[in-house]
Order: C-alpha cells, then structure tokens, then sequence
C-alpha cells in the first residue's frame, strides 16, 4: 500500500480527540466556580473515575472513523506487479543503453551496470520489449525489440567494457531512433552508466518526445581516486650519429587525495629501462623526465607505467617512436639550364619537419631505379621520361608515388601515357594586358590547400601569372585551383594509391612571379606533403580513431594488422585501409608479401578526458534531454512502475475509506446516544 | 436558618446587603444588639497608672505630678499604661476566593458587614480604628486613628476579591508592623493547612495583641449541596476538576467539619478567639453568639 499525500497522516494526532471526547466533554458542560477544591482534590475516588475509558468499543468507533477519513485524504493505492501495470497502461518499448566506455571498468561499476540492466529485463511483462544498446564514444544496438528474456540477458552478459571515451549523445539519438519505429505504446529508456561528466556537453542536440521517459541509473563510486598518464613529450638529439630521446611524463592525479610516492616506469621494447617515483597533490599533475635513450631501430615501442588503481586502463601510456627521416623527392628538370630548378630546390632545401632529400636530374636521364625509394617526382616544365622510366613512372604513381607537373614551354605529353595526366594540356595562354593574371580560385577544402583557408595565411593573388597553359579536365579530375579568367590553373587525379597534381604554369620565374611570393615556400612544402601522402609519425593515437595504412605501405600486397589483443586482420590492397583503433597498446602493421620485415607500429592510448572520473548529476541531463526532472534514479524498478496519481486515480480507494469514515461516525453518534440516555454520568 | 433569639433584632444579610452603606448597617445591627445585651462587652479600655518620666519641653503642664514636684523641686510627667482606647484593627482577606456566594452575600460582603459593625462598636467606645486588607499581599492599609471610622468603611467598601491569596505572606508582613499593642480582627475563609494558618498568624499573637479570628464560610462550602456533575473551578488558582457531587458530598463534609475542628482547636491552643460565621445567618446573631462566647472566655481568664 502507498500513498500519494502520506503528510495527511500528521492528521491522525486528532485520534487523540476522541479520547478527549471522552474524557472531558461531558464533565465541561457546566463549570461551577468554588472557592477552594483544597478538600475536593483530596477525594481519590473522582481521579480513578474521570481518567477511566469506560466504552473501549465507542472510542474505538471514533479513533476508526478518524484514522480511515484521514487515510482517505491520504490518497492509498496499491503498487501492483509488473504484469499488471503494463495491463493497466500498455506495452512498453524499453531501450536499455548500457554504457560500455573505458571508465566503466573502474571497480566493479560494469558488474553493476550489468546487473542493473538484467533488473530492467526481468521487471518486463511478457508483452514488453526491449532493444539492447551499448556504447562509448559511438552506440551499438546489440539486440533489437525482442521480449525474449534469455536472449536480453544472454546479450547483457556478452557486454564488456571498451576502450573507448564516453557519449551520451549518439546512444541518445539511436534509442530515439529505435523507439521511433516502435508500434508500442509506452516508451522507455534506462541509460545505465557512471555518467562522467566529459560524455555530455550539453551541446549534442538530443531532445526525446514527450511520450519517451528516461530513466537514469547510476552505478558511480564517490570521490574516485585515479592516477593517469595523460601525454608524454620527446625530446630529440643527435649523438655520435644516433639519435637520442628523451621522454617526459605527465602523471595526473584526478582525485581529492594525494598520491605520494608512486612507482612510474619507463619500458622500451618491453623492457623497463628506468624507475622512478613521484608525488602528485589532488587534482593535480606532475611530469617525469627520464634519461634518454638511443634510437636504435625506426617504430620502437615505448610505454610509462604509473602506480595502480581500480581503472588499469590509464596507468600506462604507449608509444612509438622513430628516427626522423627525410622525403625523397626527385625534380626532373629539361636538364638545358644548370638553374632550372632553382626556386623548387631552394624552397625543398628549407624545412626539417619533414626534411627534403632532393635530387635533380634531367629527363633523358631517368631511370626506373631512380624512382624506387622516392616518395613524390617533380617534372618540372619538361617532357615525360622517355623510354621504361616513362612507364616506371607510371607504376610508381599507382604504387603510391606523388607525381608533380609543372607545366611550361618544354611541357609535353605523350598521348599515350594520358591516363597519367589530369586533364588534357591545351595550348600557352598570355595574360599580358595589365597586370597579368592571378590566382582567382583555391579549393581549401583540398588538405593541399587547407593550410591557407584562415584569413592572412597565404596571399595568392599577389602573383602574377603571364601565361599559361590550358587544361582540359575530364569529370573524374578534381579542380584544385583556377586563374581569375576561369581557367583550370591546377588539377589531381588519383591513380591507383598515388596521386598526380597538374599545375596549370611553372614553378620558376619565367612564366609567373610566383615563386618570388612569400606563398610559394609553403605551396610547394604543402604540395609535396600532400603527393608523398606524408603524414608526421604520430607517436601515438587516441582509441577510436581512424588511420590509412595505405601511407605505411606502399605497395599491391595485401597488409596484415596485428591488434594488441594479438587478433589479425588482413586488409585487402584494393580497398582505402581504413583502420579503426579500438583497444588500447600497439597495433602492428605489415605487408602480407615480406612478413619478415619490421612492421610498422601504432601506439594507441585512452582518450584522457576518459580518466576524468568526475560525475554528471543524471537528473540534469534527464532534465536536459527530456525538458523535464527525472521521475526516479537510481532503482531499476521504479522506472517500470505506473505514475503514482495513475494509479491511484483507478483504483480510488479513497472513496470506500471516506464512506467507510462517514458510517463508523453515524454508527458511533447512535451509539453514544443510547448510551447517554441510560446512563446519567459517562 | 436563623432562629429569634429573645430581646434582639436579627437581620437577615441579603436584607442588609440591599442597604448598601456599610455605617448604615452597623448601626442597624449594632445598635439593634447592644439594646438587647444585659452587659456590654468594653474590651481594651485601661487607664492605670505606669510609671514617671522626667518632663522635657512640649509636655502638657496638666500631665506634671506636682505632688512630686512638691517633694523633690523636680518635674515629673504622670505616664499611663494605655494613653488612650486601644487600637482595633481589622485585617481583611480579600482573596478570591472570598468572592464566592451560593445565592446570597458574597462572603466579601458578609466580612464587609461584620467588620463595619465591629468598627462601629468600637468607635463607640472610642477605641482607634484601623483596616488591613490583603490576598497574597497586603491590597491597603488604614493606619489605626479614632478618626479613621469613615475611611474603614470606605475601605471595605471598595474592596474586591480579584487576586488568589495566601496568609502567610501579608501576616508576616503585618508583624513587622503592629508594634503596638491592640485588638486584631481577622476576617478570612482560611482555605489552608491549618498548622500553616497558625504559624502565619503565631508573629501577630506573640506581639501581645488580642487576636480574634472570623471564619467566614458560604453555606455551599459547609454542606455541599450540589446536585449535578460539573467541572469544579477554583477560584484561586482556576484549576479545574471533574466532579460527581453525590459520591462526592459525604468525604468533603467530613474534610470541612476537620479543617474546622482542627483550626479551632489550633487557635484555641493558641488563645486566640474563633469564630465559625455562615453567611446565610443573621449578622447579629454572629456577633451575639461571638461576643456571649467572648464574654465567657474573659471571665475565664
């Protein structure tokens, strides 16, 4: 039995009245005013007389009566059993997001959370449905709309926590799209999790129907204590020839109690190689330098171990680290003017990150060997290599080679090898009238051209350009830049792995003043990185992020992905090689053709907002996301249960306890009547 | 109630209390009474020689012994042992529950009555008068002058039984204060221990005054005639008790007729006069069946 407004119940002190009833009422009818009742307190008789009940029955009636008027203010009704309750109010739909982020496997918050959701299941009546949805950073809907119990629990039970970060909003929006497309007509999500405050920012866009309830359940631990590494930094220096690196750790400390004292450990190659301890105050950080270590061998896997506590996941930190080298470019110039090249080597020859190795050498002079261990060509203003170094060329590009063409007087194309050139290469256009033309038009969404789309970042249109030469794209050729006139200036093909840039005039002073423009450096580092496919060796990645192997291995074989939990996984050569990281540790890349040959290596770390155990108060995202207060958290339970005023609104109780009130009260005034009557004193 | 006692004028308290002029009803009731006494009762009257003293200046010449002049060529002044009458004062209670009545005179009222009779008679005879009346202290107070008979009565007149009262307090207080010698009237309904009543009055009978003692009492407070259950309410300390009189009546008459016995006994060990009046009795017929008694008792001693 349970009662909507249970503070009538202060009200049941007036049973007393009855009581007063009868022990005073009658005897304060008349008062006679004496001067002394020195003698008449002396009486005992009289205090035994008016203290004694003498009809329990009628002072029960009374007290009866009282007790079920006010029980009937009081509003009862009986909570019923689930099958009941969904008799009463209809089927429900309920779609059980089970948080599944790293953070959940602190303590036993996934055993809980686990345990939660199988309360959820079996509180269903059997016309009940429920979908199983996990999630992390991205929602998986494990079990679709299925009332079949075994299977919900038998799906629970397979759930183990991941590695990635915490978001609310995408499992949001999938259980809203779930019960979108259910015919039931209640609707209900449980989100289970340890609501960390980093998986909602308030800004994710979720707003769920006014016929959805959502049911928070927390299974959070108060006042977490955890140690994470949240980055570590290197340095590098080269000595006796070798590279030397210095790894410094950041150790943080996201609780209220000081860590003193921790163990933090080095290892390279599985091997630990220094020791040291370190003390961080509460919500605070500290960094570990150790001593430098030699870059022995390219893509050498390090980690930093810090201490222990009930989230493992953050207390190591890997990465991999490798000896800086250069890009391999290789300008094939005409080979008639020792200068022809001038402007492209001098802007190659600046920059270390990547550094440039240059090599220039004439076209007639190209060899297919030359291009092995090259990572872009550059033909500049000249004609395709003639002879195997043409067709090499070619392979190269499909391998995954970048190819460069600057287009000038000595350009030209041999129609044969068309399918390597963007666009057909039309006659010299003169922009001499006036100032000459510009660069009308960049593509800045092109990752080439990205660097320069904030406002002060590259003038192009300070160059001149006097002439140059047309090109005539086909559809499947992307237009990377026009002159003003509208004329394509630049255009890439993808061939096979490689890519192939056209640009529209040279790369020298003879037909543009380009390369005499403060833009013309980072254009051709931009353009060169972008053929070379480089990207800098990240020494690690956070979980969940995706990565093309296709820049780790340049070739037709096959590779083969070894992730940290030793599963393989091959990827075929002729799909992109999009790799999602999902566990944490080191990820080994290799080609399934030289498997005997170092692999290439991804350390993969916790997202560090995931070492944030701090908590979100999960009525304010219920709140949030419903534009109204929870209706209950914490107990499973209740989140299945009838709205109390519905309940009691068909049952009405309160209507029988009300006449039942008003027939004792008639009974008892009838009462108390007879017995007044036949007795002269009560 | 009254019965015609031969050679006096009863009259009844509910027909005095239509008078409404305290001097008018004391010489309606004392003059009424003193014709029909054989003898009349001079109490404190003493002109006995004491002692002498020397005369100092603003003696009256009239007072100085010149026979002992004669004797021995000095001045001497003749002192009696009482000056004048003697002082009568009457200390009055006018607790709350003096207040009380039954259908007739208030108790008040009846206390008013005897107090202005007695103060009357001993104006007659010149005695000084004074009144003290009080409930838990002292309410007012008419130092004792032969001049003083009219601020008496007016006194009684305008008092009113509002306060709960207490003997001690004001007993103990009056001590202090009657250094002199005199006659003491106590008008009070005594609703006390009767050991506390003694020890409260002991201070004023150890000064050497007379002490006479009037228990006024409503006929109700005697005999407990009520009839239905009622809520009983003190008057004094507004408590209120449940009460059944018929199971009631037997046990209070037997604690009245106690209190009683015990107070006479008390005030009798003591030597000071009581005097139970009922206020449903003629006023006359109180102070004649007191003063025969007190008659008696002054030949005794």
């Amino acid at each position: 039995m349970s009662f909507l407004a249970p503070l009538f119940f202060v009200g049941l002190a007036t049973l007393a009245i009855p009581v007063l009833v009868h022990l005073v009422q009658r005897e304060r009818k008349r008062v006679v005013e004496f001067p002394s009742l020195m003698f008449v307190q002396r009486i005992p008789y009289k205090s035994v007389r008016r203290r004694r009940i003498r009809h329990w029955f009628l002072l029960a009636l009374r007290a009866a009566a009282i007790a079920a008027i006010i029980a009937a203010f009081a509003r009862p009704f009986l909570p019923r059993g689930a099958g009941a309750i969904a008799a009463a109010g209809g089927s429900r739909e309920i779609v059980i997001l089970l948080d599944r982020s790293a953070s959940m496997g602190f303590g036993d918050h996934f055993e809980r959370a686990r345990a939660a959701a199988i309360d959820v299941v079996r509180s269903m009546s059997a016309s009940d449905k429920a979908t199983l949805v996990t999630f992390g950073r991205n929602a998986e809907e494990r079990l679709r709309s299925s009332s079949d119990r075994g299977r919900l629990e038998a799906a629970i039970g397979s759930v183990t926590p991941s590695a990635s970060a915490t978001r609310y909003g995408p499992a949001l929006k999938l259980a809203e799209s779930v019960l979108g497309r259910s015919t039931l007509p209640r609707h209900e999500i449980v989100l289970i999790s340890d609501f960390q405050k980093s998986g909602w920012s308030g800004a994710e866009d979720v707003r769920l129907g006014e016929q959805v309830r959502l049911t928070p359940v927390s299974v959070a631990t108060e006042r977490a204590i955890n140690l994470s590494v949240p980055q570590v930094t290197f340095a590098r220096a080269t000595f006796s020839g070798q590279e030397r690196v210095t790894v410094t750790a950041g150790v943080a400390n996201r609780s209220g109690e000081a860590a003193s004292d921790v163990p933090v450990s080095l290892e390279i190659e599985g091997h630990e190689i220094e020791g040291k301890r370190a003390s961080v105050a509460p919500n605070a950080s500290t960094s570990v330098t150790f001593a430098p270590f030699t870059l022995a061998e390219p893509t050498m896997r390090g980690a930093v171990k810090v201490g222990t506590d009930k989230l493992t996941a953050d207390n190591q930190f890997t990465f991999v680290v490798t000896p800086e080298t250069p890009l391999a470019v290789l300008v094939v110039d005409n080979g008639d003017q020792a200068d022809a090249s001038f402007y492209l080597k001098k802007a190659l020859g600046i920059g270390a990150s990547p550094a440039f190795q240059v090599e220039t050498v004439p076209a007639a002079r190209v060899s297919p060997a030359m291009l092995e261990k090259r990572s872009v060509v550059i033909l500049n203003d000249t004609m395709l290599p003639p002879g195997l170094a043409g067709s090499a060329l070619n392979d190269f590009v499909e391998r995954g080679g970048g190819l460069l063409i600057a287009t000038g007087d000595k350009t030209a194309w041999p129609a044969s090898e068309g399918s390597l050139l963007p666009g057909a290469l039309g006659a010299p256009v003169d922009r001499l009238s006036g100032r000459g033309g510009t660069l009308g038009y960049l593509d800045y969404s092109h990752p080439a051209f990205e660097v320069f789309k904030a406002p002060r970042s590259g003038d192009f249109s300070a160059a001149r350009v006097l002439r140059y030469r047309t090109i005539e794209v086909t559809p499947t050729d992307r237009v990377l830049a026009r002159f003003d006139d509208g004329a394509v200036a630049a255009a890439e093909r993808r061939l096979g792995n490689g890519r192939v840039v056209l640009f529209g005039t040279t790369l020298d002073d003879s037909w543009t003043d380009l390369a005499l423009k403060p833009v013309y450096l980072p254009l051709i580092h931009q353009l060169v990185k972008y053929l070379a496919q480089y990207e800098a060796a990240a020494a690690w990645r956070t979980v969940d992020s995706v990565v093309d192997v296709s820049a780790w291995l340049k070739g037709r074989a096959d590779r083969v992905v070894l992730t940290p939990s030793g599963e393989r996984r091959t990827l075929s050569a002729s799909e992109p090689g999009l790799l999602e990281l999902t566990e944490l540790g080191v990820y080994e890349i290799r080609s399934a053709a030289n498997t005997a040959a170092r692999p290439d290596r991804i350390a993969v770390n916790l997202d560090p907002a995931e070492s944030d155990l701090t908590t979100l108060d999960p009525t304010e995202l219920v709140a949030a996301v419903t534009g109204r207060a929870a209706v209950a958290s914490g107990a499973a339970d209740a989140a299945v249960e009838v709205p109390a005023e519905e309940a009691e609104r068909q049952q009405s109780l309160w209507w029988y306890l009300l006449i039942a009130g008003l027939l004792l009260l008639a009974a008892e005034l009838a009462i108390s009547n007879r017995l007044s009557r036949t007795e002269r004193f009560l | 109630m009254s019965q015609p006692i031969p050679g006096a004028r009863f009259v009844d308290p509910q027909v005095l209390a239509r008078i409404g002029n305290l001097d008018l009803i004391a010489r309606a009731v004392v003059d009424g009474f003193i014709n029909g006494l054989h003898r009349a009762p001079f109490f404190g009257a003493s002109i006995d020689f004491a002692e002498h003293r020397g005369y100092v200046a603003g003696d009256d010449i009239r007072r100085v012994d010149w026979r002992l002049y004669a004797r021995t060529d000095r001045y001497y002044v003749k002192q009696y042992e009482a000056d004048t009458n003697t002082n009568f004062t009457i200390l009055f209670d006018i607790s709350r529950s003096m207040s009380f009545t039954s259908g007739g005179v208030t108790k008040l009222e009846y206390g008013a009555f005897l107090g202005a009779c007695l103060a009357y008679m001993a104006q007659r005879q010149r005695d000084r008068i004074g009144i003290v009346t009080f409930d838990s202290d002292i309410v007012s107070h008419v130092p004792a002058s032969a001049k003083h008979f009219n601020q008496v009565l007016h006194t009684m007149d305008r008092a009113k039984a509002e306060r709960p009262g207490h003997l001690s307090e004001p007993l103990h207080k009056m001590a202090e204060h009657f250094k002199r010698r005199g006659i003491l009237l106590l008008i009070s309904d005594f609703y006390d221990d009767p050991t506390a009543v003694l020890e409260a009055i002991k201070p004023l009978k150890f000064l050497g005054n007379d002490l006479i003692v009037f228990h006024v009492l409503d006929p109700q407070e005697i005999n407990f005639d009520y009839q239905e259950a009622s809520t009983f309410e003190d008057l004094e300390n507004g408590e209120q008790v449940p009460v059944v009189p018929d199971s009631f009546r037997q046990q209070y008459r037997q604690l009245v007729q106690e209190h009683i016995n015990a107070l006479r006994s008390r005030f009798s060990e003591q030597r000071i006069d009581y005097a139970l009046l009922n206020t449903a009795e003629p006023l006359d017929r109180a102070l004649f069946t007191y003063l025969s008694s007190r008659e008696r008792l002054i030949r005794v001693r």
